[in-house]
């Protein structure tokens, strides 16, 4: 539809919002925000801006030789391909190490460790050399065995592959590489008009 | 704008217990007569676009969007194993919140589940004390009742019938369609009441499969009924119109406010009148009543920051504090007028508490869009609402009363799928082919109101500040639980019927109280032998008493209860100013 041009908003909303709220000629006013200090009694807010959430210098948790097989397992798990960067390039590794260094969960931090200590003893076994120095494929064979028999959580290296899954996943997909270059997400940006089945996608054409 | 101060010796026309949608409401109502009020919340007035940031990347949040490390949200295993306090494995989680709190958005709008204790019975208790309360993160889903609600009691001999039919409070629906904004789609259904819509969201693909495949069983599958205003609200200059942008299924408020939430629908505007006084800190600790004339006189309450203890007095007292906190209230506010707890000689306060039981769904792929290129279909205020189609013509052999299914399909920021088997470049490009196909629906069902399901006060247990904690008496019956079996059972026929690739059903029962529309603890009804309140929402007891939220509900039905708390609560304000102008309170 010629009216529903998507507007990409990842460079500044508040300044989109200011300069298109009289091009779109709707009720687009200053948005209402509350000072932040409790207050008792209250008036109907003032407008004013918000502040960008403060950045805070991530905590860490693997060694640098943890890192480097974390970095190489994700890459496992969610491999570079013609489509995409993969898990290495989406920095994976740096988003477990910040969630693990930061994590109250003792016994978490303890399953992570005795999970890369065990997949190392892993790749001896099948590779005759540690994971990081492992091929391509003698990586997805150590992490095919665990795949295919995450069923056996009694064993902590099942339960550990578990979590590098979900965390790799979650990580992945909520990287830039991940919305943008892999699933070419389309949304979060302003509409002037609801995207629907008569306006565009496969059913459709 | 004049500022006004809390003033403890003024006698308010009106004091409003919470800020809510009955709460706002309410303000909003009896303001515009020219009332002077006064809002107690219990909760803080939060920064709440900085909350709520609906546009940010969670690339660009430390947490990726998730809580902070020091915060843990109760899963269901939690809830179905453990009581509250929760036992073992939470101690070095600074803050535990409900199962919605899930989220670096939510985690200052939902209670800390320690600071508010509760015993009894397991329930997904969700609390939101702050400014706006639960409007702060509703579903948004704004449907109507009809007379197969009202007066169901009519059509299957159970329970008690409402003492309003729905052309009592049709006007007063159409009143809070053009105040706050509603967009949807006319279908002229006599058990699903039109609204009077504005511009309406547009079904993507695989929903229009799914539509036409309904209407051949004769089932009625519509565009989400969203309590979200899409051309925008001239009188009101606090909401932006919807502008289509994603992280709409996060269903944690919206930042422009075109999702409805109380403060910016209804409170600001109620303060921009002048008559509106608001205090937040603010802890309702009891109804004070006048020893000569046994009426309400006034509210004590506790400084939630500095715990001091004040009281305020009003000529007509409105609880608007949520269900289980209203009951809780009335229950707390003893005196020897009123043994049992104020409003409540009936014995009712507390009881035929009701719900929506959830849990039972289906997620499927639509196979012809497995693969094409990525569509847009985010940014929607929701997807579907498929209507309520057990026991209206014919009358189904196992359970009484019905239920609906909410939906959606197709691409989100986090994509659906990732819980597929295996790793590695097939499972990479399985997530990316699948993501654009997804079609998924739950169901939320009616939970018969019974009197054997109640809340009382814990003797023993209190909360942050000394105040007895709710004790719980309430499970689900066996009408639910077959209803539950019925809505596993045509989920999967209807996805199947329309062609879908089935990937999951559930037949999982979520948790009492899952579904966030806790009902009925302070019903209405025609005698006051049975019921709490009469049809204007006033205390049959205590004549400038009103309690004006869910808990006056005489059934669940099976629709989302907002867009009916604000439309009763209206027309008993409209009554409460009328009478208190003839000195009837």
């Amino acid at each position: 539809m010629s009216t529903n041009d998507p507007t990409d908003l990842r460079q500044n909303r508040r300044e989109w919002l200011k300069t298109s709220a009289v091009a779109i000629g709707a009720s687009l006013l200053p948005l209402p925000v509350v000072a932040a200090e409790s207050q008792q009694v209250e008036t109907a807010p003032a407008p004013s801006q918000t502040k960008p959430v403060e950045a805070k210098s991530p905590a860490r948790f693997f060694t640098p030789a943890q890192h480097a097989l974390v970095d190489e397992l994700s890459e496992t798990i969610i491999p570079a391909d013609n489509h995409s960067g993969g898990a290495k390039a989406a920095k994976v590794a740096d988003y477990i190490d910040q969630a693990l260094g930061e994590s109250f969960d003792d016994a978490d931090k303890a399953l992570w460790r005795e999970g890369l200590r065990l997949v190392d003893v892993m790749s001896q076994h099948y590779n005759g050399k540690s994971f990081v120095n492992s091929s391509p494929e003698g990586k997805i064979a150590v992490v095919k065995v665990l795949s295919d028999n995450d069923h056996m959580t009694d064993l902590p290296e099942v339960r550990f592959f578990i979590e590098l899954k979900r965390l790799t996943v979650r990580g992945y997909y909520t990287s830039k590489i991940g919305i943008h270059d892999e699933l070419e997400y389309k949304g979060n940006r302003i509409l002037q008009e609801y995207v629907g089945c008569d306006d565009q996608g496969p059913a459709s054409s | 704008m004049a500022e006004s101060e809390v003033n403890l010796t003024k006698t308010y026309d009106a004091i409003v217990i919470g800020s809510g949608a009955a709460g706002g409401m309410a303000a909003h109502v009896l303001t515009s007569h020219g009332l002077q009020v006064l809002m107690l919340e219990a909760g803080k007035k939060l920064p709440i676009e900085k909350e709520l940031r609906s546009m940010e990347w969670p690339y660009d949040n430390p947490y990726r969007g998730q809580l902070p490390p020091d915060s843990h949200s109760l899963s269901f295993n939690e809830y179905t194993i453990r009581n509250p306090p929760y036992g073992p494995g939470f101690e070095k989680a600074k803050h535990l919140k409900s199962y919605i709190g899930s989220t670096d958005y939510l985690k200052n709008i939902v209670v800390d589940e320690r600071e508010n204790p509760f015993t009894g019975t397991n329930y997904a208790w969700v609390r939101a004390r702050c400014l706006g309360g639960k409007t702060n993160i509703w579903g948004r889903l704004a449907l109507r009742l009809s007379d197969y609600d009202f007066k169901a009691k009519d059509r299957d001999g159970y329970g008690e019938n409402w003492p309003i039919s729905y052309s009592d409070i049709a006007p007063y629906y159409d009143k809070v369609d053009l105040y706050l904004g509603i967009t949807g789609v006319k279908e002229n259904l006599p058990y699903l009441p039109d609204s009077i819509f504005q511009r309406p969201t547009k079904l993507n693909c695989a929903e229009v499969t799914l539509k036409e495949s309904l209407a051949k069983m004769g089932r009625v599958l519509t565009q989400y009924r969203a309590g979200v205003t899409s051309d925008g609200l001239k009188h009101n200059k606090y909401r932006s119109r919807c502008y289509g942008r994603g992280a709409c299924e996060r269903k944690g408020g919206c930042d422009i406010h075109a999702a409805f939430d109380s403060p910016t629908g209804l409170i600001y505007p109620a303060m921009d009148t002048g008559n509106l006084t608001l205090r937040t800190n603010s802890v309702a600790r009891e109804i004070t009543v006048d020893p000569k004339t046994g009426k309400a006189s006034g509210v004590h309450f506790i400084d939630s920051q500095t715990m001091k203890d004040y009281t305020v007095h009003a000529k007509v007292v409105i609880v608007a504090a949520s269900t289980l906190e209203s009951a809780r209230l009335l229950l707390l506010s003893k005196s020897h007028l009123h043994p049992n707890g104020l409003a409540n000689s009936s014995g009712h306060v507390g009881h035929n508490f009701c719900e929506h039981i959830m849990g039972p769904g289906v997620a499927g792929r639509a196979k012809n869009l497995v693969g094409k290129p990525p569509t847009l279909d985010d940014g929607r205020p929701g997807g579907f609402y498929l209507t309520r189609f057990r026991n209206l013509a014919e009358k189904h052999p196992k359970f009484i009363r019905g239920y609906g299914f909410e939906g959606g399909s197709g691409s989100t920021m986090f994509p659906r799928g990732t819980d597929a088997h295996g790793f590695g470049a097939a499972f990479k490009e399985e997530v990316r082919k699948n993501q654009g196909a997804f079609v998924g629906m739950g169901a939320f069902g009616e939970v018969l109101a019974r009197y054997e399901n109640y809340v009382d006060l814990d003797p023993v247990v209190k909360d942050k500040w000394g105040i007895p904690a709710l004790r719980f008496h309430y499970k689900f019956g066996d009408n639910e639980h077959r209803m539950a079996e019925d809505m596993k059972e045509t989920a999967q026929e209807m996805f199947e019927a329309a062609g879908f690739e089935i990937v999951h059903v559930s037949s999982r029962v979520l948790t009492e109280g899952w579904s966030i529309h806790e009902l009925g603890t302070a019903r209405m009804g025609s005698d006051s032998k049975t019921s709490v309140l009469n049809e204007f929402q006033q205390s049959h007891d205590v004549k400038n008493l009103f309690v004006v939220d869910g808990s006056a509900f005489v059934n669940a039905s099976c629709q989302n209860p907002t867009w009916t708390i604000m439309s009763l609560c209206w027309r008993s304000c409209d009554y409460l100013a009328d009478e208190l102008k003839k000195g009837n309170l």
